[in-house]
């Protein structure tokens, strides 16, 4: 089921200057993690991808994850610690269209003489706040023996 | 609604069945295969959508080599895409023959079967130099036709095996022809400078168009054997090249089996990529039944060498043969089992991927004016296998089709596959 992006992680996938790694899966399940600027929020919820080349290994992955129901990940980090990894299923490539022309123009615009092979469209299903100070809360919470005891001594060791 | 169907696929497995058999294929594909084989049938809701401004509709205006599968000529749209940028080639088809529906779903296109939905489609979009003419007054879109990534030009909408009556007996071009001529005049042959100015508008739209289509009815006219053929598409061919920085330009020539002189200068003389030449059935018999003008002129084992000694020129993976799938299967001469045509034909195409010839098939659709009108295509299932085993000899022989993929062309599932190599 797709779910709605809160709108601190739509900032953070719209900015530029935020790194994103989207990670992929070939047949074998071998993954494949990949840093790229080209990932943004479109209107109606789904994310968008850029993606530049038609033989490279992502769009590979992404062709087989949908014909074959698969799913991807993306990682977002931002400036103030903020640590999201969301899921999401390919649902559709702009491969002509104005949409495509749309991007086909702007990337050319901003990177010079590339191609552009694709807009992927991701559906996103889940979103993970990855931040570790959140994690170790939510951890220390549900699964109270997954610690060392030493960190619960009266006198710590330094 | 309710029609009288001729065909009701009973004895077949259902496209679902297809889907849960061949997990390894995938299902848009095979839908795409299955709506090509069965047709499709556009309810008036979803005609309502239509915007000619926007969408690519049929125009008798245009020539297209072949007709529809119900013979019509009306202004329906070109064709379909689905969702993985998988296109549907597909024709309107009478409705007696259990076609898929395209509906409106929820506001959205979509082929519909029983009552079922099955997929959302889009329409092809209309390429803007379909709304201009060239510097002589030539509607430009009487010059090349779109698809969604391609441009593609029709040399000759005449095929001169048909003079002897030795067309190809499933190939409606010169009735069709005919039928276009009196519809809507016949067209003037194209001047190159009409070619060179169409594509020069077409590259002016960014990112619509990655590869150009050459392909004709064969001339067997010139001092040799299909020179005359060859001179055309040398000077089409060059009259494009004009609009292009470097020499080669990604192309595809889809012709008749050219000898070795014919294709050194084909190559040498334009910015020409890749050279297919069909032989529509790979078995010297059924070609011979099926093919004769092609069987008379060339021959099955001339017309196989010609594309193998093409590698030499175009390199290996810029040479391609077609087929026209489930044919092999007609009747009376054709094989009778399924599992028979399939081994044949792989077989075949393996002699031929061994020699860096690569084969692509279409979905055979018996068309009013062939030879075939009253024969039935081959099952999904067997479509499926085909398109299997084609793409399993490109991967064991190193292979790619790029020339000829879901992009640059749209018509074959058997090179939808080759995303993925
Ligand atoms: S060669 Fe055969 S398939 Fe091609 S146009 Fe002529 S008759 Fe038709």
């Amino acid at each position: 089921m797709a779910i709605q992006l809160s709108s601190e992680l739509q900032v953070l996938l719209n900015d530029r200057k935020v790194y994103k790694a989207l990670a992929t899966v070939d047949e074998a399940g071998i993954p494949d993690v990949v840093l790229k600027h080209s990932i943004f929020t479109a209107e109606d919820g789904n994310i968008h991808y850029l993606e530049l080349l038609e033989s490279s290994r992502t769009n590979h992955n992404l062709v087989r994850a949908i014909w074959f129901d698969g799913t991807v990940s993306i990682a977002v980090t931002g400036p103030d610690k903020q640590r999201f990894q969301i899921k999401g299923r390919p649902v559709e490539v702009h491969i002509t269209g104005p949409l495509f022309e749309k991007h086909y123009v702007e990337v050319r615009q901003s990177l010079g003489d590339v191609e552009l092979s694709g807009v992927w469209v991701i559906e996103p299903l889940e979103v993970i706040d990855e931040n570790i100070s959140f994690r170790r809360k939510e951890e220390d919470v549900n699964r109270p023996y997954f610690r060392h005891l030493d960190r619960l001594a009266k006198t710590p060791h330094k | 609604m309710s029609v009288a169907l001729k065909r009701t696929f009973q004895n077949e497995l259902t496209l679902n069945e297809v889907v849960t058999q061949y997990p390894d294929i995938p299902r848009l594909v095979i839908i795409k295969t299955d709506v090509q084989r069965r047709g499709i049938h556009y309810t008036e809701r979803a005609l309502s959508v239509v915007d000619p401004e926007i969408h690519l509709v049929n125009d008798p205006a245009i020539s297209e080599l072949f007709g529809s599968r119900d013979g019509v000529e009306k202004p329906l749209p070109a064709s379909l895409l689905l969702r993985d940028g998988t296109s549907i080639l597909v024709s309107s088809t009478p409705l007696e023959e259990n076609p898929y529906l395209v509906d409106l779903v929820d506001g959205r296109l979509a082929l519909v079967d029983n009552g079922e939905f099955i997929e959302h489609v889009e329409f092809w979009r209309k390429p803007r130099f379909y709304d201009l003419k060239t510097s002589s007054g030539v509607p430009m879109r009487q010059i090349f036709s779109a698809r969604p990534q391609r441009l593609s030009i029709v040399q000759s909408s005449y095929c001169h095996f048909w003079t002897d009556h030795k067309g190809c007996r499933f190939c409606d071009i010169n009735n069709n022809n005919k039928k276009r001529n009196e519809d809507a005049k016949a067209r003037p042959r194209i001047k190159p400078q009409d070619i060179s100015e169409t594509i020069r508008e077409a590259l002016k739209e960014p990112g619509r168009f990655t590869g150009i289509c050459l392909t004709g009815g064969s001339v067997l006219a010139g001092n040799g054997l299909f020179d005359k053929e060859v001179d055309l598409y040398i000077e089409t061919l060059q009259a494009i090249g004009e609009n292009f920085a470097t020499k080669k330009f990604p192309s595809q020539l889809i012709s008749s089996a050219f000898n070795e002189k014919q294709l050194k200068r084909l190559y040498d003389e334009t910015g020409l990529m890749s050279y297919t030449s069909d032989l529509e059935v790979l078995n010297e018999d059924k070609f011979n039944w099926i093919c004769p003008g092609k069987a008379d002129n060339v021959g099955y084992q001339e017309w196989k060498q010609r594309l193998i000694r093409s590698v030499d020129i175009f390199g290996k993976g810029h040479v391609a043969t077609g087929i026209v799938g489930g044919v092999e299967l007609a009747k009376p001469y054709g094989f009778i089992s399924e599992d028979e045509a399939l081994r044949s034909t792989l077989d075949e195409a393996e002699s031929l991927a061994e020699n860096g010839v690569t084969t692509i098939f279409v979905v055979w659709s018996p068309r009013p004016g062939s030879d075939f009108h009253e024969q039935q295509n081959a099952s999904l299932d067997y479509y499926v296998r085909l398109a299997s085993g084609l793409h399993q000899l490109r991967v064991k022989y190193g292979l790619t089709v790029d020339f000829d993929d879901y992009r640059r062309c749209g018509n074959h599932p058997d090179s939808d596959l080759a995303r993925l190599i």
